[in-house]
């Protein structure tokens, strides 16, 4: 089988996939130890809306808040993460030291635009204006902070190239999205808790909505670039895949199974992640101008519509705060934080579900019908192989979090919550870490080298022609209507 | 990858093969048809309570 396959079957602890679902687990299991009366995670950082700097940091529990400061939970915070992630960057077979160097940087650049974006007359939402004693703001909520961790990166990323290749080894937006979002499965959990019909709802839309999306976007792109745009099946497949389906993986697991030449899906894969980092930076404030009345539609046409896992979930996470900012002033009503994300993470994960039987479906029709050479068989244990390791955790987290909540006495449940609602606190800062490395690896230059410039032609067309808009309908089809939970 | 560097070659351009086609038909008409269905079925038989 092809190299792509043989890495995919490597040992539990030698893939960012894989270490996405040990670190994810250990973080949420470290919040689920609070229900043994013992807090091991409220000493973690929390960034608050602020007008003095000695107010924007605090533990995240109220446990803790007396004998540590806000610096110092930070300071603690950075030396977890350091150790927890250089742990797997060694089994991993990377450069430690190399990835402490660059992590430093990155975390505090990082953290530094997250607390510049909860500055209030940057984040703060009118309802909070008394509280704080301001007269006006610029509405953005503390999400702003990923925006500008995104834009530090892209700045770095496209003008020091020095720095930039400094930072690599650290900069890993696939495994720190992947993290986040095994963490998010125990979130998801509470919310199916407490609104399991609507949670029901969303992942059963989630599913149609999937299915949709694989069989028409990869057919029509597929299509548009064999012949419209003159390209070979070893460059269509991986594009179709790319631009229709999720990315980076489902271009690299394609070309894999294909048999393109490795170097093609790499190209595909450059593609993608410049014109995620476009999308990231439009299509959230489309979606409030346009569904702040609709808000599980604008989540889940960000699932659809962006297509790496680590801007999904970041254009997911700023709808989220953009959409329930402007249903508070101009609806009045207070939406539950976090339900937008869901739809929009509910529809990537499902996505990155089916790239594994797609990608399987694909082989099988390469090998018999197109290449054919004798021989060869494909079997189905390559669904195991490319089936996407982290999502196991995201189920696991999220099913720990229903045994243990369904039917517990009050006292529990709210232990339980205050567990995992700790825990996610690092989701958001895997969350801000995404970011500011899909900036850094966002080179716009790759687009002037010979060749770039028709790919990047059917990129658009497809994905700005009629991918974007097809996400809007399917995503309309199944989700009107649905609100999240009130909170005010 | 170094700047400037031309992409590889790729082979001589084919026009879509018989198996090519079906692929694309299928997967089209099979969307379509389930857009229907599933999007009755969400709408009708599991509607979400306002």
């Amino acid at each position: 089988m092809s190299q792509q396959a043989n890495a995919s079957r490597s040992s539990l602890l030698k893939t960012e996939d894989w270490w996405a679902l040990w670190l994810g687990l250990f973080i949420f299991l470290l919040g689920l130890v609070k229900l043994s009366g013992v807090d091991l995670v409220g000493w973690v950082v929390k960034t608050n809306t602020w007008l003095e700097l000695s107010k924007a940091l605090a533990p995240a529990s109220d446990a803790y808040k007396e004998s540590l400061s806000g610096f110092a939970s930070l300071i603690l915070t950075y030396l977890f993460l350091t150790v927890v992630l250089s742990i797997g960057v060694a089994a991993m077979g990377g450069k430690v030291g190399r990835f402490i160097g660059g992590f430093t940087v990155i975390f505090w650049i990082t953290y530094i635009c997250w607390i510049i974006g909860h500055y209030a007359y940057i984040a703060a939402t009118p309802d909070k204006y008394e509280k704080l004693g301001i007269g006006w703001s610029l509405r953005l909520t503390g999400e702003s902070g990923f925006i500008f961790a995104l834009i530090v990166g892209l700045i770095i990323g496209n003008f020091w190239p020095s720095v930039t290749r400094f930072l690599e080894e650290a900069a890993k937006p696939e495994w720190y999205i992947k993290t986040a979002i095994v963490i998010l499965g125990g979130k998801v959990g509470l919310y199916a808790l407490e609104s399991a019909g609507l949670a029901a709802h969303v992942v059963l839309r989630g599913f149609c909505a999937i299915i949709e999306a694989y069989l028409i976007y990869w057919a029509l792109v597929y299509f548009v670039s064999r012949k419209y745009f003159k390209f070979t099946p070893e460059w269509a497949a991986p594009l179709a895949s790319g631009i229709s389906i999720c990315g980076v993986s489902a271009a690299i697991a394609t070309g894999g199974a294909i048999r393109a030449r490795p170097v093609v899906p790499i190209i595909v894969s450059s593609l993608v992640i410049i014109f995620a980092v476009v999308e990231l930076m439009i299509l959230p404030f489309l979606a409030q101008a346009w569904l702040y009345k609709e808000p599980m539609v604008a989540g889940a046409w960000m699932g659809l519509a962006v297509k790496t896992d680590g801007a999904a979930a970041a254009s997911g996470a700023i709808v989220d705060a953009l959409i329930r900012a402007k249903a508070a002033t101009a609806l009045g009503v207070q939406w539950q934080e976090g339900w937008m994300l869901m739809a929009c993470t509910t529809v990537k994960v499902f996505i990155d579900i089916f790239i594994a039987i797609w990608v399987f479906l694909l082989a099988i029709i390469w090998t018999r019908y197109i290449e054919h050479k004798p021989g060869e068989k494909v079997s189905a244990v390559e669904i195991w192989h490319r089936f996407p390791k982290f999502v196991l955790g995201y189920a696991a987290t999220f099913v720990l979090v229903l045994l243990i909540g369904l039917g517990a006495a009050e006292a529990t449940a709210k232990t339980l919550e205050e567990g995992v609602k700790a825990a996610d606190t690092f989701r958001g800062i895997f969350f801000a870490l995404t970011f500011f490395s899909i900036g850094l690896a966002s080179n716009f230059r790759k687009l002037r080298e010979e060749g770039m410039g028709r790919l990047a032609l059917v990129y658009f067309v497809c994905l700005f022609g009629f991918i974007i808009w097809i996400a809007l309908f399917i995503s309309w089809l199944f989700f009107h209507g649905i609100t999240p939970p009130v909170v005010s | 990858m170094a700047e400037h560097e031309k992409l590889p070659e790729e082979g001589e351009w084919f026009d879509l093969l018989p198996v090519e086609k079906k692929l694309i038909l299928w997967s089209l008409g099979l969307g379509i048809v389930l857009l229907v269905i599933l999007g009755w079925i969400s709408l009708t038989l599991v509607p979400v309570q306002h």
